[in-house]
């Protein structure tokens, strides 16, 4: 969507809503750890590999996931830190995050999972496509861009129905219905969560502008790869973003990929095999 | 072909990929079949899922109706899009691999033996169209191969 950059009296708005939230979702203790980790260039990946290893029920659904169609690794990756040098350590904290939030994200909508872990298939199918070496980490801001729906659905409950009932009356986008009943949408409660977790512009600048990819200024070609890739997984229909609608394509973003309508039958032909083989994730309970 | 937890395979079915151990090593490869020992053992090394070949239960009217609801439904996902819109093309390209699966299925079905051959997996090059398949039920309506569409 080109057009929707929301008024300035609407941030006003968001502020407000947000200052209701009374839960509000906690970073995860374990990725604001990894996180100063990271930053200290002394910091070895067994080190990070052990503090994972602790919490042994997210170490499994962290190697789950590494280990899905997503990669598509010819070997089993087996350890923690097997994973961090193979994928590395955005990937695995980016896993890591989707990991302890993944409970949330089942709970908040149904389908919304799905379309989550599709959009992060498609994601790194067109990012693969597109010969990018960064395509783990476009896969992972793929997986997070719709953290925001799950602030609203679990926070703003009411607010969440009336979206959803001005939805099912037809027609409309969700995002559309919530600007229509809240004057701001998901991508800036997602904006707000991505400051609050001080998440990596390559997460938040995906969450904040999916809809509006040609406003990306930090990460502007992973932004319109997740814009596209959440275009593609809703057109095959899997999962439920909210809408059942393919909303329209930025060609602003389109144009900067680089992107042909001849590219699409090669990103559907990585993408088939990998949507067929995500069931082992659509539960990584 | 269809990855399934371990506990939901069964001894019988056809292995779609090769198995292999943790460290590389083949156990058991494509196309054999799963075996009571072969289960055994997978349990014992910890792999959680298996790639398997999905038996055909649907009939003939079964596939022709599956593609009918797919093509309704994508037309009414594509309702907000301009007729001019690159997502034309989007919409095009995945009605041409509908229809592309579904003839071969159909062909699969018609003779499976010639069918076991033509299984690539992957599909062809959109050259090929599917007006080569003996099944063509959908007589000229032609999927417009996305590759003509710039």
């Amino acid at each position: 969507m080109t057009d929707r950059q929301p008024p300035m009296q609407d941030r006003t708005q968001v502020r407000r809503d947000i200052r209701r939230i009374k839960n509000l979702p906690t970073v995860p203790g374990i990725v604001a750890k990894i996180s100063r980790m990271v930053e200290n260039p002394e910091t070895s990946a067994s080190e990070v590999g052990r503090l994972i290893s602790q919490d042994q029920v997210l170490s499994a659904k962290v190697l789950r996931m590494a280990n899905s169609a997503f990669f598509g690794m010819s070997r089993k990756i087996s350890s923690i830190s097997q994973a961090l040098v193979i994928l590395g350590f955005e990937v695995v904290k980016g896993l890591v995050l989707t990991s302890s939030v993944f409970d949330m994200i089942q709970k908040s909508m149904a389908g919304l999972w799905e379309h989550s872990i599709g959009c992060a298939a498609a994601s790194g199918a067109v990012a693969t496509l597109l010969g990018r070496d960064d395509a783990e980490e476009i896969l992972v801001a793929g997986l997070l861009h719709d953290l925001g729906k799950v602030v609203l659905a679990l926070n703003l409950p009411e607010e969440m129905r009336q979206v959803a009932a001005r939805v099912a009356s037809g027609g409309v986008l969700f995002y559309e219905a919530e600007h229509e009943v809240l004057d701001y949408d998901h991508s800036e409660l997602g904006q707000w969560l991505a400051e609050h977790w001080n998440l990596p512009e390559s997460l938040a600048e995906p969450m904040r502008l999916h809809h509006r990819p040609e406003k990306a200024v930090l990460k502007p070609e992973c932004t319109a790869i997740v814009h596209v890739a959440d275009i593609i997984v809703r057109a095959k229909g899997f999962g439920n973003a909210g809408d059942l609608l393919v909303p329209p394509v930025s060609m602003a973003a389109w144009e900067m990929l680089g992107l042909r309508k001849t590219d699409f039958l090669p990103i559907l032909e990585i993408l088939e095999p990998k949507l067929a083989s995500l069931c082992d994730i659509t539960s990584i309970n | 072909m269809k990855r399934i937890p371990i506990d939901k395979a069964q001894p019988g079915q056809i292995l779609a990929e090769k198995l292999t151990r943790h460290d590389g090593v083949l156990l058991a490869g494509q196309g054999s079949e799963i075996t009571e020992g072969l289960l055994r053992m997978l349990g014992r090394m910890n792999i959680d899922t298996v790639v398997i070949e999905e038996e055909e239960t649907r009939s003939a009217a079964e596939v022709e109706e599956e593609f009918r609801r797919f093509s309704e439904d994508l037309e009414a996902r594509f309702v907000r899009i301009d007729e001019g819109s690159v997502l034309i093309a989007l919409k095009k390209t995945m009605l041409y691999l509908a229809e592309k699966s579904r003839d071969e299925t159909l062909a699969l079905m018609a003779d499976p033996a010639e069918g076991e051959t033509g299984l690539p997996g992957s599909a062809a090059a959109p050259e090929t169209t599917p007006a080569e398949s003996p099944a063509a039920p959908s007589g000229g309506k032609s999927p417009g191969a996305p590759g003509a569409a710039k």
